[in-house]
């Protein structure tokens, strides 16, 4: 029978969840990107020692990890379903904008669970002073919304392409750039004292015009 | 070519309508321009060689596709429903229809029930489970069906939200004599209440059929 107005959310609500117990059983994307996290900041920390006085390379570093640990996961929300041939039964329980959302939240879960994990290893590792912790997870919140949004979005696009790997990382390194710069700089001024308003107005706006641009695009996906 | 279906004695709340519907995969011909007029409540047959957009009639019905051409109506209660909303009133069973290897069966359909916001979903979903003699495997995971199950598990899924618009597609295949019975059986059980239509090309299913379209294309593949 025909769903009642609160569909949208409950459609979204039920693709979190399933995507939730979908990853938690595999566990292929968490495992992958933990290790590339884990791995990554293990070699960095070998290869440079602390940086305890260097507040400019612990930024860019910290978001370059984080940057290639969504690359090599985020994706997965989509292609997962192209693989697994479960396209065509998503797309009859949820409109194409509900699926997106859905999507973008979990994205948004997998990557607060790697930060959660990632964040503190980095900030003992290299030997980071105590970040100011309201700036800090602002920029970590607006930076993961923003990594997620164009991940999502491009996952979308590219998951019924034949070079989907290649594509995605390809497609998605401009777009995920001004999030990575914005990201970088306000994470080096916080730790330098500095102002980070332009920095969290810049993502703040770059997440909510990725988000608008994709509730007009997801309607328009996956026609024949 | 056109149909009919007029329900005796009773005033139709179901209406679905196709004008010159086509369907185009680039270039190539999906379906070729077909017009009918149906009604609720009854059984409907699409009959047609390989290729001749049996399938791809039944997708555009659901919502899957937009067509290249023509245009499609269906109308509950009088009220004309949106394109976007049409896989709403619909359940769709059909070969291309997989479920997430990670869930149960039950978790399945349960998730369908949830994202299309049905209220019960655990019964709802016992109960079409039961429909198709499937229960004793509701907590099996999918891989574990045989690709008879699997079938039976499509059509649980179609039924599961008691659409009014019920669209089998080769509803029969990978079943054996017994599943072929219980398909038969839910035809006649739906029969009364909603607009079933089968896409079939095997006699047993057709004649379960007041109605049959019998599509005449040349074929999916022919450039014209």
């Amino acid at each position: 029978m025909p769903s009642n107005g609160s569909s949208s959310g409950a459609a979204v609500w039920a693709i979190l969840r399933k995507e939730c117990r979908s990853e938690w059983r595999t566990r292929y994307g968490l495992n992958a990107a933990l290790l590339f996290a884990v791995t990554t900041l293990t070699s960095v920390s070998f290869a440079v020692g602390r940086l305890t006085d260097r507040t400019d390379l612990l930024g860019a570093l910290l978001w370059v990890v984080l940057l290639f640990a969504a690359l090599s996961s985020l994706s997965h929300a989509f292609v997962r379903e192209v693989e697994g041939h479960t396209l065509t039964l998503l797309r009859l329980v949820a409109s194409p904008t509900a699926i997106a959302l859905g999507k973008l939240l979990f994205n948004l879960v997998f990557l607060a669970v790697i930060e959660a994990v990632t964040v503190p290893l980095y900030l003992a590792l290299m030997g980071a002073p105590p970040p100011k912790w309201g700036a800090f997870l602002a920029l970590l919140g607006l930076g993961s919304l923003a990594l997620a949004g164009s991940a999502t979005l491009i996952g979308a696009v590219i998951s019924q392409t034949r070079g989907r790997g290649a594509l995605f990382a390809g497609v998605s390194l401009p777009l995920m750039l001004p999030v990575l710069a914005a990201a970088v700089s306000g994470t080096r001024a916080q730790w330098a004292g500095g102002a980070i308003g332009a920095e969290v107005r810049l993502l703040a706006a770059y997440s909510a015009a990725l988000l608008a641009a994709s509730l007009l695009l997801y309607d328009h996906l996956w026609e024949d | 070519m056109s149909a009919a279906l007029a329900p005796a004695g009773r005033v139709a709340t179901v209406t679905l309508e196709a004008h010159d519907l086509a369907h185009r995969y680039g270039r190539r011909t999906g379906l070729e321009p077909v017009s009918f007029a149906l009604a609720a409540p009854g059984v409907v047959a699409v009959t047609g060689a390989n290729g001749s957009g049996k399938s791809t009639l039944l997708r555009v019905i659901a919502g899957l596709l937009r067509p290249s051409h023509g245009r499609l109506a269906l109308a509950v209660e009088g009220r004309a429903v949106p394109d976007a909303r049409r896989r709403e009133w619909v359940g769709f069973a059909t070969p291309e229809l997989s479920f997430y290897d990670e869930l149960s069966v039950a978790e399945n359909l349960r998730f369908a029930g949830e994202a299309r916001g049905l209220e019960g979903v655990d019964a709802a979903a016992a109960a079409a489970l039961a429909r198709v003699g499937l229960e004793s495997r509701a907590h099996d995971r999918v891989p574990a069906l045989s690709s008879g199950m699997k079938q039976r598990l499509r059509i649980a899924f179609a039924l599961l939200l008691k659409p009014p618009v019920l669209l089998l597609d080769e509803p029969g295949s990978h079943l054996d004599d017994e599943g072929r019975a219980t398909v038969a059986r839910l035809v006649d059980q739906e029969r009364p209440t909603s607009l079933v239509v089968i896409a079939t090309n095997d006699e047993r299913e057709w004649r379960l059929a007041e109605q049959r379209i019998e599509l005449r294309g040349r074929g999916l593949g022919h450039p014209a």
